[in-house]
């Protein structure tokens, strides 16, 4: 790979722009223990699965360590929020209402995270 | 599609939880004034507010109502229909996390550079090599008087400086991720979550001393965080941000990890060079100190992930940007690890002057059980216990000295009313005494003694001349120890001694513990007329102490239990007592 010059860093940190709908799993140490890995899995079948237009993404701890596993889901038109203590059963509910429906999920955000 | 969001949440934990009531009745509201088509209302497990009863969030307008009376559920749906702001609903958060340090952390993919260089990443560094230089980089570093957040608090740019001015043909930088504390684990989810931001800061670091080496001395119990790191670190690699002439530069540094066996006494900097030495994890005495004489005897700085992980926003925002949060002796933010007996454990950051009742009962929602809070630890091992009646103190590193605490690395362990203050300090010197390395007789011996006299006490055997004699060994750990360990690990003694004399008094007077935690002071037994004889505790007694049937009832051999506390915990009548 070709070593970044000055210049060749202002432009690469321009260049990465990070948009269309996702979703983020914490997978820190914490997120690991509760059962992240499974979840994250999860989302990356249904959406193979589904053909579904969404990007699945790993992140770290974002600190609200009881509710983890932590998933963030990003959609457009909605606004985006973090689920939290996701197994399996709330992520189908994601899948089906949040992404497909466009309907946030009842019960399940934790709005205290960052 | 919806246009509006509206969360809603009863956070009032004194009564029965009325989020569904208010959900169905803010739903007909809605329907009234012909919006339920516009608008999708969502029950949520969390809203981030406590205690404020009915508390509703509108996005995407991004207001925030608290204490709504159900009667304010149709006024507030009329508002969203008029594009109206409320005001005698709004409310106005009283503290807020800042999140500098964990900026990254839960938003970018850690094992991906290009996220890392989509949120400012490594323009630091390229400020720092191509605009600032050594010497105006020291300046900014000085000027947001950041000062280290691995404990002690010394300010980062002395050290900086110190090495810088010594001449040498090597010099090192090392990042202390050696986090030992019990409960404290920011170091890690930093290092786990945003890995480059602490690279970055250990580059500027070594370019502002001239290093060319550096090394992470991480704990092996962090598989995770030293895989997330080792692949940062091939990244940088590949694209110049470290080895030869980085980023065109005639700087060049190599960055290793060094893997730490989990000794406590490592997070100590003389006795981690050791460690990365190849030698025997002990502390040194010092003078001399490590930026004049440290790894391999060349002048080298340690820093901790924390404080280097604030040094990327530091460089490129300006040291006058930092020194503006936080509080007159302390800049910037502070990332505690809030554990214990509190509802919502996590990680919290701060600016330095925020209030302890802050962050305990605002941000993190107060005490699991709803019982009031006893005391907060701070500082783990080498820290104190600070009583509820002063947790109104604002977080800075003087203010928690002056209370016998200290600032330590950002553990915080909240306790309520369950928790004994002979018991906790008890478990935090016994760790010492287990980590302290044996070199010095004051650690050694002294902290010895001192468990001696705890688990006395706590057994029922303790004299009032126990006291003054703790206070003595102390004092004499405190003047005479080699390292920071020694010197501190009386600190959970000393502070709740202070605080809670009478808890010890009554431990060694009346051989009674309030809290009910030391097995030896207490006594199990069942109270015949609470007792509706379900047999349950008969069933869950794990060494058969509990005799009887459901028709004559039950009681306790006193001879035989072992104060575990189990039929405490399953009697559903509380017909057991504990005294």
């Amino acid at each position: 790979m070709a070593k970044l010059t000055p210049e060749g860093l202002d432009k690469i940190s321009k260049a990465v722009i990070i948009e269309g709908d996702w979703i983020k799993v914490g997978m820190s140490s914490c997120g690991i223990a509760a059962g992240a890995e499974e979840v994250y899995d999860f989302f990356v079948e249904e959406a193979k699965k589904r053909n579904l237009k969404i990007e699945v993404k790993k992140c770290g701890c974002a600190g609200s360590c009881y509710a983890e596993p932590l998933v963030e889901v990003k959609v457009e038109g909605l606004p985006s929020v973090v689920y939290g203590r996701v197994n399996k059963d709330v992520a189908g509910k994601i899948i089906e209402k949040h992404i497909i429906a466009k309907m946030l999920v009842n019960d399940c955000i934790f709005d205290s995270v960052v | 599609m919806y246009a509006k969001t509206v969360l809603i949440k009863d956070t009032d934990t004194t009564r029965e939880d009325k989020t569904r009531e208010a959900y169905t009745r803010l739903l007909d509201c809605l329907r009234e004034d012909n919006l339920h088509d516009h608008v999708q209302v969502v029950r949520v497990s969390d809203i981030g507010i406590y205690e404020h009863g009915l508390v509703l969030k509108i996005y995407p307008d991004n207001i925030t109502y608290a204490n709504v009376q159900e009667s304010g559920l149709k006024r507030i749906a009329d508002s969203i229909r008029d594009s109206k702001v409320l005001e005698e609903f709004v409310f106005k958060p009283k503290a807020r996390q800042l999140r500098l340090v964990l900026r990254n952390c839960g938003k970018i993919n850690p094992e991906s550079i290009d996220e890392y260089f989509a949120s400012e990443g490594y323009l630091g560094l390229k400020k720092a090599i191509s605009d600032l230089g050594q010497q105006k980089l020291i300046d900014e570093i000085k000027l947001s008087s950041i000062r280290g957040r691995g404990g002690a608090g010394y300010p980062t740019w002395l050290k900086w400086n110190f090495a810088r001015e010594v001449k040498a043909d090597q010099k090192f930088v090392i990042c202390n991720a050696d986090e030992g504390d019990p409960g404290a684990y920011m170091d890690r989810s930093i290092l786990e979550g945003d890995p480059h931001s602490v690279i970055e800061g250990l580059s500027i670091a070594a370019f502002a001393i001239g290093a060319s080496k550096g090394y992470f001395y991480v704990r092996a119990e962090y598989p995770l965080a030293v895989e997330r790191i080792n692949k940062a670190i091939k990244q940088a690699y590949d694209h110049g941000l470290l080895g030869k002439n980085i980023l065109g530069s005639p700087f060049s540094l190599d960055l290793e990890i060094r893997l730490g066996a989990g000794a406590f006494v490592c997070g100590e900097e003389t006795a981690l060079i050791s460690s990365i030495e190849g030698k025997r994890g002990t502390p040194h005495p010092r003078p001399p100190y490590p930026s004049v004489k440290g790894l391999w005897g060349k002048p080298t700085v340690i820093n901790n992930v924390e404080t280097l992980a604030n040094i990327p926003q530091i460089v490129l925002k300006g040291g006058k940007w930092f020194s503006k949060i936080g509080t007159q002796t302390s800049k910037g933010t502070k990332v505690f690890a809030v554990t214990g007996k509190v509802k919502n454990s996590g990680l919290v950051e701060i600016a330095m002057g925020a209030t302890l009742r802050e962050i305990v009962m605002d941000i993190c929602g107060g005490t699991l059980s709803g019982k009031p809070i006893k005391a907060v630890q701070t500082g783990g091992p080498s820290g104190g216990v600070i009583p509820q009646d002063l947790l109104d103190t604002p977080v800075d590193y003087e203010n928690l000295q002056k209370l016998g605490s200290i600032m330590g690395s950002g553990g915080m362990i909240v306790m309520d009313e369950d928790d004994c203050m002979v018991d906790i300090p008890k478990f935090y010197l016994g760790f010492c005494v287990e980590e302290s390395c044996g070199k010095c007789a004051p650690c050694r011996i002294g902290g010895f003694q001192m468990l001696n006299y705890l688990k006395k006490i706590s057994e029922g055997k303790g004299e009032i001349s126990d006291l003054p004699q703790l206070k003595r060994i102390s004092q004499a750990m405190q003047k005479a120890s080699l390292c920071g360990l020694g010197q501190t690990a009386s600190n959970p003694v000393l502070s709740t001694l202070k605080y809670f004399e009478a808890e010890y008094k009554e431990h060694i007077l009346n051989k009674h513990c309030p809290a009910g935690k030391c097995s030896h002071l207490i006594t199990y037994n069942i109270i015949e007329e609470k007792c509706k004889r379900c047999g349950i505790c008969f069933t869950n007694c794990p060494v058969n102490a509990i005799v009887g049937d459901k028709e004559k009832g039950y009681s306790v051999i006193q001879e035989k239990c072992i104060k575990c506390g189990r039929c405490f915990d399953v009697c559903k009548f509380k017909a057991i007592l504990r005294k």
